[in-house]
């Protein structure tokens, strides 16, 4: 295992060195970057000129800068690194450290989106092979990753921000809109949900009926404006979760697994009032606790509890007190909504990745946050849905075919347990690549997303090089990225590695 | 089983109603929308301004509220402006807010006295004297008055023959020669608000010569002296006394992203101070209460770093107030589509194109001036404007001079004295007769500039489709290295060039474009009149003999057609219609020129 490390490891550093030559070269020669100051006639031009020449070391030989640039990147491994001055002076190594954060921020939570809503929907689709949902899910995941991110990304500021926040000024629909929208809705429930033409039909019938009395009621709440849920709303939905639960894993006359769930919900919502003040005004590390604690306490319900069934009665619990805690936290958004549309009257921005001297509390922070990443993050994730998704439905559907699901499934095993333990598991092992490159891909593919919605991030790093001839930042961004991308690839291939036995060497 | 579970989604619905009818309906009624904006301010202005400089807004004071604006992508680097490394129009565009000159431009390019910070008059034209007096309420944000030793400072930076040990010049500023046009900088008392410099040699463009920029208290103290002191050590060039002090004017003020220096290491002498800096985000300044002139109008102006392409969004969804995009005829319609929600501001920049003859070696219009006229007469300058320009600027008009612009009171008057109107319309039968004439039909013609640049591509294929009937052979040579190193401009590989200059409002900045021998003199063009006619424009204080010469050298200069001048770039941004003040400024202090000035209507 070791050797196979180092060999890959040892071919990974050749070719870095060898594209990043390649690169260098590309980038000094795609111009010229004293351009700009060929057509001043400022008195100080000459000087001007001279200076940048020094920065860029311009009055050396091609091969000359490159080995400077070359020498300063071995410093790494003294921990000293020195990425050479970007063409206005100013140290390399400092601006990419502001960009890498700004970057990450933005696409690992899109990159974990995309993995967890594209294998979900790889699967369905898989299950369902050639079935209306999967050529739906196709056809619509194509068009994702076909779209043109500059395109989209207008596309999604027009309607999602400045639509929906012209819209949010007075909250209304139309009877058309809703009569509309509960025909859509119907007709989505009834392909995901399935089943026989009668089902379909009263699927459909008691989903549109439901959103088209539940939209107007929620006009009269003024609910878009001063959203609710309140202790009723959450236990109602908590309790949702535990009986649902117990009825999907054991059956719902089972004790054993029921009465936990129902102490976590009792539990919950006691919790709900004995943290409403410290929720109100909280920081990340009482979020955090308070989230593992959400799970953890009801796992030792279950645990304790459960008897012969302990590890459903576990895991049922442990669902249930998720589910309360996350309903509780929206429940506390939901309260922050209103003073927070007081404070930004337009919620969703179509730039930057916050509003410049937003003043809230931890709250109104992190709404406004959390809208400023809303469009981005969507953009992002929709576009790499798609490989996930696909990737995961031909992965499914061919480990469906072996010889071991088949034995399986005449075992008697019920179809929950074959896809789920036997197919979905050995399914995932080719994602793994899949992810890593993604991961990989998207620290450094974030080029467009970033520039359109204002987050100076490693994308802008690398354009504003190009554009300017400046090879410091565009080698600091092919730095990153080549390094992530190899790094990913090796880590992908030893975890490929202990995942399958049978590819060890 | 179907039952079943029927039943259980009815039931969970059941719930969920359930759950919600616990609610009653939230709040009052939505907040209506802001009051329609009134009828008086349907202008773009609260005070129309008298001349092309600052309007007087009268005794105003300091209205809560914010404005957000943009002028493009690039980051805030840093309070010091004069460094190589912070030394862009982007950063300028917020550090002018802070730190207040003697001298500003106006929308045109003429130059106007900074009169709330200084005033100043020329007691002697021979040696050239100038006296300023500071005004004696002006101080800094900190308290600290505002003296000849910030004037002293301004000059130890531009001053070439302080050196450090290493022979450098010790402030690492990005103008050098002050040291020797000015040898014995600002005098008077360091503490003094009165102060005189004394020009060795005339210089037509003293008003704009920069005598205030950073805090001499503030460096002096960084470099462990007092202020008195540290203005004893200029003077007497002690460069090794006034290291440390230069040190901190080199990298002191120069901040990780995101950290602002400390307060007060940032003092402002200008309507707005630092306040906040969030990396790659914003930076947010706010009034300086303690100004000494008009209050800013509007408590925080915050600049935003967007890409071109955001803008326009950003301004429709409020984001922006107001935005200065690169002119393009996407984002003009664009904002037009927006309608009455923004207001547009259009027009000429100080930015020109032109078209210039080589007159090096192997240049085919090197010796003829018959050629010279032949080519100028089928060059279609009217419809490179109209159809490239008009589309973004209604009011642009063919360019007929280099060193007066349309917009400019002079430019009709130096027009018509050293213009005919001769090459207005495409001649194709007179350029073709001198062709035959010359016996020159079929000459290669090969029009060099810096590729890729569309517009350019376009002009030059207007001008080989129109030249072409005309006899001459119009090759396309744009080159991404036209400029660069041992490129097509160097080689000489051209024999016209397309390019544009981007003018500073100076009056003798075209010596070093047209005079034989000077550096930016590309194509070599040589004339001993325009040569004398320049010697007497740069040495003369009085701006009728500048007027006359610059019409002389434009005579000269269309007479031997150095080139020919074709159009000024336009200009273009847009600004929310609820925020008035907003007056676009052909020069490259760009939009935020009168930032203090801007205020949101009632």
């Amino acid at each position: 295992m070791l050797k196979f490390i180092l060999k890959r490891l040892g071919a990974s550093i050749g070719i870095l060195f060898a594209a990043s030559f390649l690169l260098y070269v590309l980038v000094i020669n795609s111009g010229d970057p004293l351009s700009d100051l060929r057509e001043s006639i400022a008195d100080n031009r000459d000087y001007l000129m001279q200076q940048r020449s020094d920065y860029m070391n311009l009055d050396m030989p091609w091969f000359q800068r490159y080995w400077t640039w070359l020498v300063g990147v071995g410093g790494c491994f003294a921990l000293k690194c020195d990425l050479g001055t970007n063409i206005q002076g100013i140290e390399v190594t400092g601006l990419l450290g502001a960009a890498a954060s700004s970057t990450l921020r933005l696409v690992v939570l899109a990159t974990v989106l995309a993995a967890i809503a594209g294998i979900a929907v790889g699967v369905l689709s898989a299950i369902r092979q050639y079935s209306g949902l999967d050529y739906g899910v196709t056809f619509l995941t194509f068009l994702f990753f076909s779209l043109p991110v500059f395109w989209a990304a207008v596309m999604l500021k027009e309607y999602m921000a400045i639509g929906y926040n012209d819209w949010m000024k007075d909250p209304s629909f139309s009877t058309v809109q809703i009569v509309l929208i509960a025909l859509l809705f119907g007709f989505l429930m009834q392909v995901f949900l399935a089943g026989s033409i009668r089902r379909r039909l009263a699927t459909f019938a008691v989903s549109a009926a439901f959103v088209a009395v539940v939209i107007p009621y929620l006009l009269w709440l003024n609910f878009f404006r001063y959203p609710q849920l309140g202790p009723a709303a959450i236990v109602v939905l908590s309790l949702a979760v535990a009986l649902s639960g117990t009825a999907m894993s054991v059956g719902i006359r089972n004790k054993l697994v029921l009465y936990p769930a129902l102490v976590t919900v009792g539990l919950g919502l006691v919790m709900y009032y004995a943290t409403f003040s410290l929720l109100k005004e909280p920081n990340t590390w009482v979020l955090i606790v308070g989230g593992i604690l959400s799970v953890a306490v009801p796992g030792a319900i279950g645990h304790f509890m459960g008897g012969r069934l302990r590890k459903t009665a576990m895991t049922v619990s442990a669902l249930t007190g998720l589910a309360f805690g996350g309903l509780t936290v929206i429940d506390h958004i939901f309260r922050a909504w209103p003073g927070f549309l007081a404070l930004k009257p337009r919620p969703i921005g179509t730039i930057g990745s916050q509003t410049p001297n937003f003043t809230g509390d931890f709250w109104e922070t992190f709404l406004d946050r959390g809208a400023q990443l809303l469009l981005p993050t969507l953009l992002l994730a929709i576009i790499s849905l798609a490989s996930y998704s696909r990737y995961t439905r031909a992965s499914m559907l061919e480990v469906g075919q072996q010889d071991y699901i088949r034995t399986a499934r005449s075992k008697g095993l019920s179809e929950r347990t074959v896809i789920f333990r036997h197919a979905f598991r050995n399914a995932l092992i080719p994602i793994a690549t899949i992810a890593a490159f993604d991961f990989a891909g998207l620290i450094g593919g974030a080029v467009i997303t970033e520039t359109v919605f204002g987050w100076k991030g490693m994308g802008q790093m690398f354009t504003t090089g190009l554009h300017a001839v400046d090879p410091a930042p565009v080698m600091a961004f092919f730095l990153v990225t080549g390094t992530a991308a190899v790094l990913f690839n090796m880590l992908a291939d030893i975890f490929y590695a202990l995942l399958d036995p049978r590819i060890r060497v | 089983m179907r039952v079943q579970r029927i039943s259980k989604a009815v039931a969970v619905g059941a719930a969920l109603a359930l759950a919600l009818t616990a609610c009653a309906p939230g709040g009052g009624n939505a907040p209506s929308e802001s009051a329609t904006t009134s009828a008086t301010s349907s202008g773009t202005n609260t005070v129309e301004p008298a001349n092309s400089g600052l309007a007087d807004l009268g005794d105003i004071t300091t209205k809560d509220g914010e404005i957000k604006v943009t002028v493009g992508a690039p980051e805030f680097i840093g309070y010091n402006t004069n460094t190589p490394q912070t030394y862009s129009t982007y950063n300028s565009a917020i550090v002018d807010r802070v730190l207040a000159g003697f001298s500003y431009f106006g929308t045109d390019g003429a130059i106007y006295p900074n009169k709330e910070l200084v005033s100043y008059e020329k007691t002697s034209d021979d040696p050239l004297t100038i006296k300023y007096t500071i005004n004696p309420d002006a101080k800094w944000s900190d308290g600290t008055q505002i003296t000849t030793a910030d004037a002293v400072l301004a000059w130890a930076t531009q001053n070439a023959n302080m050196k450090n040990a290493k022979g450098k010049q010790l402030f690492d500023s990005v103008s050098a020669d002050l040291g020797d046009t000015v040898p014995k900088g600002p005098e008077g008392a360091a503490d003094s608000k009165e102060f005189t410099v004394t020009f060795k040699n005339p210089d037509p463009d003293w008003q704009i010569q920069s005598w205030m920029g950073a805090p001499a208290h503030v460096v002096a103290k960084q470099g462990g002296m007092s202020t008195a002191e540290f203005v004893d050590a200029v003077r007497a060039g002690d460069a090794k006394a006034i290291t440390k002090a230069a040190e901190f004017w080199n990298t002191g003020w120069t901040t990780k992203p995101g950290t602002l220096p400390d307060a007060e290491l940032i003092p402002s002498s200008g309507p707005y101070k630092l306040k906040s800096w969030s990396a790659g985000q914003s930076v947010t300044l706010e009034a300086n209460e303690n100004y000494y002139g008009t209050p800013a109008a509007t408590k925080t102006l915050t600049f935003r770093f967007i890409d071109d392409g955001a803008m326009v969004q950003a301004l429709q969804n409020k984001d922006l107030d107001v935005i200065a995009p690169q002119p393009t005829v996407d984002t003009l319609a664009q904002l037009k589509a927006l309608g009455d929600a923004v207001n547009i501001q259009q027009g000429d920049t100080l930015t020109w194109e032109h078209l210039d003859f080589n007159f090096r070696d192997k240049a085919v219009f090197k010796d003829s001036l018959e050629l010279r006229q032949a080519f100028a007469m089928c060059v279609p300058r009217q419809e490179i404007v109209d159809n490239l320009i008009k589309p973004l600027n209604p009011e642009a008009k063919v360019l007929n001079a280099r060193e007066v612009f349309p917009f400019q009171d002079t430019y009709d008057e130096v027009v018509s004295a050293s213009y005919d109107g001769r090459y207005d319309a495409v001649d194709i039968a007179g350029a073709k007769k001198i062709l035959e004439e010359q016996n020159a039909v079929g000459t290669k013609v090969r029009i060099g500039y810096s590729a890729p640049n569309p517009r350019r591509t376009d002009e030059v294929a207007m001008i080989q489709s129109s030249c072409k009937e005309a006899g001459f052979e119009v090759v396309d040579a744009g080159d991404p290295k036209f400029f660069a190193p041992g490129g097509t401009q160097e080689r000489g590989d051209y024999d016209v060039a397309l390019f544009a200059w981007a003018g500073s409002g100076q009056i003798t900045s075209g010596q070093n474009i047209y005079g034989t021998g000077k550096p930016q003199n590309y194509t070599e063009f040589s004339n001993k009149d325009v040569d004398a006619a320049w010697e007497r424009l740069a040495t003369s204080m009085d701006p009728a003999v500048h007027l006359a010469e610059t019409k002389n050298i434009e005579k000269l200069l269309w007479d031997n057609l150095f080139g020919i001048p074709v159009f000024a770039h336009p200009g273009l941004s847009a600004s929310s219609a609820d925020v008035k003040n907003v007056r676009h400024t052909a020069t490259q202090s760009q939009i935020v020129w009168n930032a203090e000035q801007w205020v949101r209507a009632e």
